[in-house]
């Protein structure tokens, strides 16, 4: 957001910025003990209800609507400092909550009224200090405090409380010690949190398991041209994981393949190198501010 | 959760939120940081009592609080003999403060361990003591298995229920503090207060943020120890200040029951923050170890004297963890733990009748529900005189954010959404948050939302008023929302316009 100058490279500086940004996650390399193993597998477990929601089959969902929703989201996580995994969070209430009404999520006061909510809820779950809702802001609305509150309550309610799911940034450290030992650990962290969140801005974040997109963002980051039986041998370490998993994996890799080389400048960038990679977010950027955001230059004057 | 329902009636501020007509409520039993808590009977079945802890309303301008988030969340997933019993959860409309219903438990261990030292004179006896903190450590090792650690257990937090037939059972409470772990992968940030000081295992005291299911266990520690001499083991005096003040004098009392903690035993106590920046008290101070033995009166070959001492160890990694405690010889010997921590299944055991909880009859319930929204109504809406006089639904001012480089235009009366019939709508269940009935018609009125030039602009405003009314109307009578065409369509024509530019 520092930028001022309505460019498609608007988004350039965030990216990063964010990349830079390193009080986020524990880039250190954390070995994963036996206990960490018995943790992770038990989150597996939990993860079901990611599976059983059927989308958008009944009703189209409103991709403008729900791009500005996710893309306001994580401008306001940047600014605010608030985790990763906390604008993740956000989308999942976001996306379940269209996943649980029948609201249409093409309204869009509610569904910016519904961001505010979740992403307030989300930090309330994750963050040690939270802003107060006043600093909650939105383009075109002014949203009171007392609104923004029903509106929480009304998640809660439809979320049924159960707010505390997990993030694909809680498998990271565990799929790179799996996957890529101690070896470029920071480096592949870095560009998997990337991913990630370039990547719910083209998915529905509740019809894929937080795990599989942290594994396959990692696998990604790690080196983004492997080929299927190298992804099938790595997928292999993790134990309690079936043929479905590994299937789910390699679509979401291959997603991410897209995305990477949707953005590859026409000189190959080399896997491992970094300073290459915000090159390839920016031109995402570009390819984005034409096709789907046609309002984020809009947003970003009316912002001041 | 909730009943769906349970709303009070906006107009009449006389009369009880619905939610609140199911049960007689006795009075109030207790108060806290976190608000009020009564004592209820359900109407339909008087037999059962249900305490009502009222949410004290977060400060204004914070929506939902967290404290609240975490402790419903974490409640609603744990089903366990030994955890509290979370019954139901109501949201009061007017002014959206929560109500948790539990079922009700009329002893803890404060007022156990208060009666025996105060009024009975005499030791809790081995069999409640060992049947307690079998329950205990029952309840918690569920918690530690499902990543969860309470992080405030203390005497008044341990409940045990009074005649009925779960007479004797404990319950462990108030997860306000609790929260999921997320394993050594992702270290629990320090937020705010953890664990009163007294039973504050030495790591959190020594600035440990990378903490786990351990500091329960020394928690349980000091209550067992608690239970066995009616005192509480470690009484520091708590620096008050924020954030989490260095509590030395809490260190100073532990250290001088068991001795200064070293690296031998406790090889990662020099990476803790405060033990390297306070090296003048805490390092420089040399104790004499008192013993534990002396100060719980238990000979060191006691079973019990082994168990707790494992409990009170220093390094958090050694300390003895819930499950490793139910497997001790100490719950092997007699007298075996039972399910009615109070009566022993032993003919001739002398049983001890514990007060009731004392109720104040005096504060009312419903004086503390808010019945009527909680900020006044403002004046200047375009759209109250429609409303008309006193009314719920009349809240917020709408305060449309100015939108640079834009004229906004306020066509009169477009609608913009068409409320689709109420009627066969079923299916949509956004939840119980109770809602006002009988608004629709008026309602109605409100569907206009004023709308820019779709060729300029890509939002509608909406001012707060008609959002919450909407929000209230949708909730209450199920009704969808059809989507508009003229907001893809005016959608379409900017990003046709972008493109072409």
């Amino acid at each position: 957001m520092e930028s001022e100058t309505p460019s498609p490279n608007l988004l350039c500086s965030e990216d990063e910025s964010s990349l830079n940004e390193q009080k986020d996650e524990n880039l250190e390399f954390c070995s994963v003990s036996e206990s960490d193993c018995e943790f992770i597998e038990t989150l597996f477990q939990r993860e079901t209800s990611f599976r059983s929601i059927k989308i958008g089959s009944t009703r189209s969902r409103s991709k403008c609507c729900r791009l500005d929703a996710v893309k306001w989201i994580l401008d306001t996580r940047a600014l605010f400092g608030y985790h990763h995994r906390t604008a993740y969070l956000s989308v999942i209430y976001f996306d379940l909550f269209f996943a649980r009404t029948e609201y249409s999520d093409g309204i869009p006061w509610l569904v910016r009224l519904l961001s505010v909510a979740c992403l307030s809820l989300a930090a309330k779950m994750e963050e040690c200090r939270v802003r107060a809702l006043t600093e909650y802001c939105v383009e075109g609305f002014k949203f009171q405090t007392n609104v923004i509150q029903r509106m929480e309550l009304m998640v809660l309610n439809t979320l049924e409380w159960t707010m505390g799911s997990a993030t694909p940034f809680t498998y990271l450290n565990y799929f790179v010690s799996k996957f890529c030992g101690e070896s470029r650990h920071r480096q592949v962290k870095l560009r998997a949190s990337e991913l990630i969140l370039a990547v719910i801005e083209e998915i529905n974040v509740v019809e894929h398991r937080p795990s599989v997109i942290a594994a396959a963002a990692v696998l990604a980051a790690y080196d983004y041209r492997l080929t299927k039986t190298t992804l099938e041998n790595k997928i292999e370490a993790v134990l309690s994981w079936g043929s479905l998993e590994k299937e789910h994996v390699f679509s979401c890799y291959s997603l991410l393949q897209e995305i990477l080389m949707l953005k590859t400048p026409k000189t190959t960038i080399s896997p491992n190198s970094l300073s290459n990679y915000s090159t390839v977010i920016s031109r995402d950027s570009i390819k984005r501010g034409l096709t789907f955001d046609d309002s984020s230059q809009v947003h970003k004057l009316s912002k001041r | 959760m909730g009943d769906g329902r349970g709303s009070n009636s906006g107009s009449n501020s006389n009369s009880k939120p619905e939610w609140l007509e199911q049960y007689d409520v006795i009075g109030k039993i207790g108060e806290g940081t976190y608000g009020l808590v009564f004592l209820a009977k359900i109407k339909l079945n008087r037999a059962k009592s249900i305490a009502i802890k009222k949410f004290k309303q977060s400060k204004d301008g914070d929506g939902v609080s967290p404290t609240a988030i975490r402790e419903i969340m974490l409640l609603r997933e744990i089903s366990h003999e030994n955890v509290v019993k979370l019954a139901n959860v109501h949201i009061n409309h007017a002014d959206m403060s929560l109500y948790l219903a539990f079922d009700y438990a009329e002893h803890d261990l404060y007022e156990i361990i208060r009666h025996h030292r105060d009024k009975v004179n005499q030791p809790i006896n081995q069999y409640t003591t060992k049947s307690i903190l079998w329950q205990l450590l029952n309840g918690l090792n569920y918690l530690h298995s499902n990543w969860i650690v309470h992080r405030d257990l203390k005497p008044s937090n341990i409940l045990v229920m009074g005649d009925g037939e779960e007479q004797g059972v404990v319950k462990i409470a108030d997860f306000g503090l609790a929260r999921i772990y997320q394993a050594p992968l992702k270290p629990l940030s320090e937020n705010g207060v953890v664990v009163t000081i007294w039973y504050r295992a030495p790591e959190l005291l020594l600035g440990a943020k990378h903490y786990t299911s351990a500091v329960d266990m020394w928690a349980v520690g000091c209550i067992f120890a608690e239970l066995l001499t009616l005192k509480p083991l470690f009484q520091g005096q708590e620096v008050k200040g924020t954030p989490n003040p260095f509590q030395l004098d809490q260190l100073d009392k532990i250290f001088k029951v068991l001795g200064h903690p070293t690296q031998e035993k406790w090889p990662t106590l020099v990476n803790l923050p405060h033990w390297q920046s306070d090296v003048q008290h805490i390092q420089g101070h040399k104790y004499d170890n008192a013993g534990l033995y002396n100060v719980v009166h238990l000979s060191p070959k006691n079973p019990a004297y082994d168990l707790l001492s494992k409990m009170l160890e220093y390094d958090p990694r050694k300390r003895i963890t819930a499950a490793q405690a139910l497997e001790h010889e100490y719950f092997r010997m007699e007298p075996l733990p039972g399910r009615n921590a109070l009566v022993s299944p032993q003919p001739g055991e002398k049983v001890v009748s514990y007060p009731t909880r004392p109720v104040d009859t005096s504060t009312d319930i419903e004086g503390t529900i808010s019945l009527q929204p909680s900020q006044p109504v403002s004046s200047g809406n375009s759209m109250s005189g429609a409303m008309g006089g006193p009314h719920v639904m009349q809240r917020s001012m709408p305060r449309p954010m100015p939108m640079v480089g834009m004229q906004r235009m306020q066509p009169p009366g477009i609608p913009a959404y068409n409320l689709a019939s109420q009627a066969g709508m079923g299916g949509v269940n956004p939840g119980s948050i109770p809602m006002q009935r009988g608004v629709a018609p008026q309602a109605h009125q409100q569907q206009q939302m004023r709308r820019k030039d779709p060729g300029m602009g890509n939002d509608w405003i909406s001012s707060t008023t008609e959002i919450e009314a909407l929000l209230r109307i949708q909730l209450d009578s199920r009704i969808r929302w059809s989507r508009s065409g003229r907001i893809s369509k005016g959608r379409q024509d900017l990003r046709s316009n972008q493109c072409r530019r």
